[in-house]
C-alpha cells in the first residue's frame, strides 16, 4: 500500500468515482470531514470507545484498474485492485486483498480511515490508542509474571534456609 | 482443451514425472523455465510477469500474482502471509506454477486456470465454456438485495421471495441471492447443459441445493417456459442475459472468444434478442407489481425504454436505470403494473412440484 503504486497508473485511468449511494445503502457511513471537531458523544460506535472519524466521499479519489474498453460481458478483467486517495491529506491506499472489486473498495476505505485518523490525530488517534493499550496490557502481564517468579524464588529460598536450620539443629543435638 | 489435459496430468502425476506424455508440453514451455536455484514467490511473480509481458499477455502482473498465490493457497498475492513472499518454493509448487502459467500463455482466462472465482463473497467453481461472472454483476445483486430487503414477502409454507434467474451460467447470481436472502427460493434456467451442471455443482458445494430448482430451458424457444408457470407467480426475474451486439463479438479478447460460450454473450443484432424474450414472457410469470432486474449494454436503457413503449400489452414500465462503478448505465429495474391480462395464473392446471433438490 505504498504511494508508488498510485503513480504506476497512467493519467487517463484516473477518475473521480463518486460512489453511487445505493451501493452503500446498507452500511452507509456518517458524513464527516476530518476538519470537523466532533465529540465522542456525537459519534456512534462501540460502548467503550468512539468510532473512527468517517471519510467524506467527496474528498476521495478512486481508481479501479478496469482500463479502457466496454466493460461488462465484453471484458474479462481480473485486476480488481482498488487505489484510493484521500485528497486533503494525500494519503493513498492500494488494496488487492480479495478478488472482488466491491470488497476491495470497502476494505480500502477502512484502511484509509485508520490512516487518516493517525494522520490528523497522531498520538490521539484510535490506532495509537489501541496500540498503547495493547502494549500496556502486555507490560502488565510481564510485570505480573515477573512478580510471580520472584515470589516463587523467595519461597524456595525460605524453604532451603529452613532446611539448613533444621540440619544444624539436628547436628547440634548430636 | 489442450491446456486442461496438461493440467490434469500435472495434478495426477505429481512431481518428478517425465516421459513421452510430457514431451509436447515441455517443448512448448522449456524456454520459460526459471533459472535453477532457490526462488521465492515474489521472484517467481517477477519472472512470469516479464514473460507474459514479452508474449503480449494482458494483465501480466495480475495473472502471475493470482497463479502464484493460488499455488500457495491464497486467493490474492496481497493476502498471502508476508513470510511466504520470501520463502523458497518447492519443486512441486514450481511445477504447478509452470503448468498454470503455460495455460495463461495460451490466453486462457485466469478464472478457468484457477478453476474457481469469487462472487459476492462466495467461492464458485469455474469451468470452460461456462460464462465467467463479471465484477459489474455483483452490483446487480446488490441492487436486488436493496429492493427486496425492506419489503417483507409472503412467508407462508413456501417462504419468499420466489426468484427466476434466466441464464444462470455458473450460478453466481442465484446462489448469491439465496445466500443473502435466507427465505428465498430460486428457479434457475439456462439453455447450456454445461451451465446446468456447473450451477448444480456450485449449489451443492455451497449447500444451497434445497432452495434452488435448476432447469434446462431456452427462453427463446416457443412455449418452452410454459411449465414454469406451475411454480406459481414469481416475485422477481433476474438476468444477465447475453447482451453483446453481434457486430462487436469479433472484437472481443481471445480470452473470451476462445474459451467462453459465445451463446452466453451474443445478443443478436442490437444485443436485444434475449432481453426482449425475457421481457415478453415476464408478465405471464410475475406477480402483480413483480420486478425484473437486468444487466445490459450501456446502449440498452434507451433501446429497452423504446421497446417497452411499443409493447403496452406487456404492462411493463422502466422504473430505474443504475450505473456501474465505472459510471456506465448498466442495470435496469422494470416493473410489472396491474393485474395479468388473459389467462390468470390460478386457472392453469398443474400441481406444485415436489421439492426435488438440484
Amino acid at each position: 500500500m505504498s504511494a508508488s503504486g498510485f503513480l504506476r497508473f497512467p493519467a487517463p485511468l484516473t477518475r473521480r468515482c463518486m460512489v453511487p449511494w445505493g451501493l452503500w445503502l446498507r452500511e452507509r457511513p456518517a458524513l464527516l470531514s476530518p476538519g470537523t471537531a466532533v465529540t465522542p458523544a456525537q459519534m456512534a460506535g462501540r460502548k467503550d470507545r468512539p468510532a473512527l472519524l468517517s471519510l467524506d466521499e467527496s474528498e476521495l479519489e478512486e481508481q479501479f484498474v478496469k482500463g479502457h474498453g466496454p466493460g461488462g460481458q465484453a471484458t474479462n478483467k481480473t485486476s480488481n485492485c482498488v487505489v484510493l486517495k484521500h485528497i486533503p491529506s494525500g494519503l493513498v491506499v492500494k488494496c488487492h486483498q480479495t478478488r472482488s472489486v466491491d470488497q476491495n473498495r470497502k476494505l480500502a476505505r477502512k484502511i484509509l480511515q485508520e490512516k487518516v485518523d493517525v494522520f490528523y490525530n497522531g498520538e490521539n488517534s484510535l490506532v495509537y490508542k489501541d496500540k498503547r493499550e495493547a502494549e500496556k496490557k502486555k507490560q502488565e502481564r510481564k510485570k505480573r509474571a515477573k512478580e510471580t517468579l520472584e515470589k516463587k524464588k523467595r519461597l524456595k529460598e525460605l524453604w532451603e534456609s529452613s532446611k539448613n536450620v533444621q540440619g544444624e539443629r539436628s547436628a547440634d543435638s548430636d | 482443451m489442450e491446456c486442461w489435459g496438461r493440467m490434469l496430468r500435472a495434478f495426477l502425476s505429481g512431481p518428478g514425472r517425465r516421459g513421452a506424455t510430457w514431451g509436447s508440453a515441455y517443448s512448448s514451455w522449456q524456454p520459460h523455465r526459471p533459472v535453477p536455484g532457490l526462488l521465492n514467490a515474489t521472484e517467481l511473480v517477477s519472472h512470469w510477469t516479464a514473460i507474459f509481458e514479452k508474449e503480449g499477455i494482458p494483465e501480466a502482473q495480475e495473472s502471475s500474482e493470482y497463479i502464484v498465490a493460488h499455488v500457495l493457497g491464497a486467493k490474492t498475492f496481497q493476502s498471502l502471509r508476508p513470510v511466504l513472499w520470501t520463502q523458497p518454493l518447492t519443486p512441486w509448487q514450481l511445477q504447478c506454477i509452470q503448468e498454470l502459467s503455460s495455460c495463461r500463455l495460451q490466453r486462457m482466462p485466469v478464472q478457468y486456470i484457477l478453476g474457481e472465482w469469487d462472487f459476492q463473497g462466495l467461492s464458485l467453481k469455474m469451468a470452460p465454456p461456462v460464462f465467467i461472472p463479471r465484477p459489474e454483476t455483483e452490483e446487480l445483486v446488490e441492487w436486488v438485495l436493496e429492493e427486496v430487503a425492506p419489503r417483507p414477502h409472503a412467508v407462508g409454507a413456501q417462504g419468499g421471495p420466489l426468484i427466476l434467474e434466466v441464464g444462470c451460467g455458473s450460478g453466481a447470481i442465484s446462489l448469491s441471492l439465496l445466500n443473502q436472502l435466507p427465505q428465498s427460493r430460486v428457479i434457475a434456467v439456462d439453455k447450456g447443459e454445461a451451465s446446468i451442471c456447473l450451477t448444480r455443482e456450485n449449489a451443492q458445494r455451497l449447500r444451497l441445493q434445497d432452495r434452488i430448482w435448476i432447469v434446462p430451458l431456452d427462453v427463446t424457444s416457443e412455449g418452452s417456459w410454459a411449465h414454469l408457470l406451475s411454480w406459481g407467480p414469481m416475485d422477481l426475474v433476474v438476468s444477465n442475459p447475453p447482451y453483446v451486439f453481434h457486430q462487436d463479438m469479433e472484437q472481443l479478447a481471445p480470452e473470451i472468444l476462445s474459451y467462453e460460450d459465445p451463446a452466453a454473450l451474443d445478443g443478436g443484432e442490437k444485443g436485444m434478442d434475449i432481453i426482449t424474450h425475457i421481457l415478453a414472457l415476464a408478465p405471464r410469470l410475475l406477480k402483480d407489481s413483480g420486478s425484473i432486474f437486468l444487466e445490459v449494454d450501456p446502449r440498452h436503457p434507451e433501446l429497452v425504454g423504446g421497446w417497452l413503449q411499443s409493447r403496452p400489452d406487456l404492462s411493463l414500465h422502466l422504473v430505474a436505470v443504475r450505473k456501474d462503478f465505472c459510471g456506465r448505465p448498466r442495470f435496469l429495474h422494470i416493473r410489472r403494473s396491474g393485474p395479468q391480462r388473459g389467462c390468470p395464473v390460478h386457472a392453469w392446471p398443474g400441481p406444485q412440484p415436489a421439492r426435488v433438490p438440484g
